[in-house]
């Protein structure tokens, strides 16, 4: 969307080139003028240096000549950043509901072997309070065999998870969820071995992100499309704008002109022709 | 016709709304009614005129310049809107209020069952987040954000004709 933008108003720029370069506004002045038109529109979270660089860009590619110019400038950057945040809030709320998605299915498919090790560490850190300092890798080795459920580990450390009114479930459950949780994440940046882990077992489901990502889109559907409104909204504005900067473009053509077709008329004199020079002529 | 017909609110009460209406969110209230927006609407109309503009060309660089400063309003507010609510960190659906008041209440009466305490403060304590919260946000303020597209459009459309009568003024050849 972006390319659209600079796009169209690099066209506006080309078309009037030298045109523009006559009365290109003083930058402190036109500081003063932006604080009129209205604040930077950040929200929660947007980057204003970013927002600074699209209205450099914007400034840059269009050339503003008059304040009127400017005002429309200024219009084209605010509506273009919400076109962005919109399309990014589109995309990420759809890739948010994908991702629980994603969560739930980990949390029925995930094989014991890939939460183990982190079973083993919540266990053994629990155990480690009962026990004393120095004997803390006896826990770990507790809890390690617990994990590969030998019965006489699973007995003791059901004995002391007893007397701290605990149970083993909510344990193997809670490293679970951190497992889960951590993949899904994980998944999210990119990370090859997640990426392959999470295919992986999608495909041994028979099933795959897409599917996510449209029961998603489905879910969502409401919010999508009011999301789209505000977008054509803004977009249409944005290149209502755009058209205003080129319609006023070609009104200074034919206005410069006009004025270099005034100063040639006042320039050269019809001379007309004497009754002296007629004669001769004949 | 009936909107012609009718004689607005009877009651006291409802005069009394009707009277708060242009102070929701003061969109409706003239810029010269501010002294503040009144001075930057003259600052923007010096600007717009340029020296030595004469009393047509003044006029219609305030109306451009009025139209102007009234869309900035207008997008500040609904900035405002979104931002407040953005950094409210327990803004959440009407709707989800309202569940967790009628379990509250179901909770206090007498033979309710025992919930676990975890689970109900986190029940209690969830709000949407991040793409979430302003997808919530989007939907239970569209109202009041279509009341505000209305008045983006008025200003804009406004402005559009007050730029083009001031661009055909300038137009004009010099008498």
């Amino acid at each position: 969307m972006i390319r659209f933008v600079e796009r169209r108003v690099a066209f506006v720029s080309r078309t009037n080139k030298s045109k523009t370069e006559i009365a290109a506004p003083s930058v402190p002045g036109r500081v003063q003028r932006l604080a009129l038109f209205g604040p930077p529109p950040l929200i929660e979270g947007e980057d204003a240096a970013v927002y600074d660089q699209l209205l450099a860009r914007i400034f840059a590619a269009v050339k503003p000549v008059d304040v009127i110019d400017e005002m429309f400038t200024a219009d084209v950057v605010s509506l273009e950043w919400e076109v962005l945040r919109l399309h990014r809030l589109k995309w990420s709320l759809i890739r948010a509901r994908g991702l629980e998605f994603l969560q739930d299915f980990l949390a029925k498919h995930l094989d014991y072997d890939l939460y183990s090790e982190r079973f083993v560490d919540d266990l053994a850190e629990i155990l480690q309070d009962d026990l004393p300092e120095d004997q803390a890798k006896e826990a770990q080795m507790l809890a390690y065999k617990c994990a590969r459920n030998e019965a006489d580990a699973v007995d003791k450390v059901n004995e002391i998870l007893a007397g701290k009114r605990l149970r083993l479930d909510p344990i193997l459950d809670h490293a679970k969820d951190h497992k889960v949780k951590e993949l899904a994440q994980e998944y999210a940046r990119r990370e090859p071995g997640a990426v392959t882990l999470v295919h992986e077992l999608l495909a041994g489901a028979g099933l795959s992100m897409d599917r996510f990502m449209a029961n998603a889109l489905v879910l969502k559907l409401d919010d999508i499309e009011r999301i789209d409104r505000l977008i054509t909204t803004a977009a249409s504005r944005r290149d209502a704008s755009l058209r205003e900067i080129e319609r006023r473009r070609a009104f200074l053509g034919e206005t410069l002109r006009r004025s270099v077709q005034e100063i040639e008329d006042g320039e050269f004199e019809v001379i007309e022709p004497t009754p002296a020079e007629g004669k001769n002529a004949a | 016709m009936n909107a012609r017909a009718s004689t607005g609110p009877q009651t006291a009460q409802g005069r009394a709304r009707a009277l708060r209406n242009a102070f929701r969110h003061g969109l409706s209230l003239p810029l010269c009614s501010n002294p503040a927006l009144s001075e930057e609407v003259e600052t923007l109309a010096r600007e717009i005129a340029g020296p030595d503009a004469n009393a047509e060309t003044q006029d219609l660089a305030r109306q451009v310049a009025e139209a102007q400063i009234d869309l900035r309003r207008v997008r500040y507010a609904r900035y405002q809107l979104l931002s407040r609510a953005l950094a409210d960190p327990y803004y959440e659906p009407r709707e989800n209020t309202r569940n967790k008041a009628a379990l509250l209440r179901f909770l206090l009466q007498k033979n309710a069952p025992d919930l676990p305490v975890e689970i109900l403060v986190a029940f209690l304590n969830s709000t949407p987040q991040g793409p979430h919260k302003f997808a919530t946000i989007l939907s239970q303020e569209a109202k009041q954000l279509l009341a505000m597209d209305r008045y983006e459009r008025r200003a804009l459309s406004r402005r559009k004709s007050a730029i083009r009568a001031f661009d055909e003024t300038r137009r004009r050849p010099n008498d």
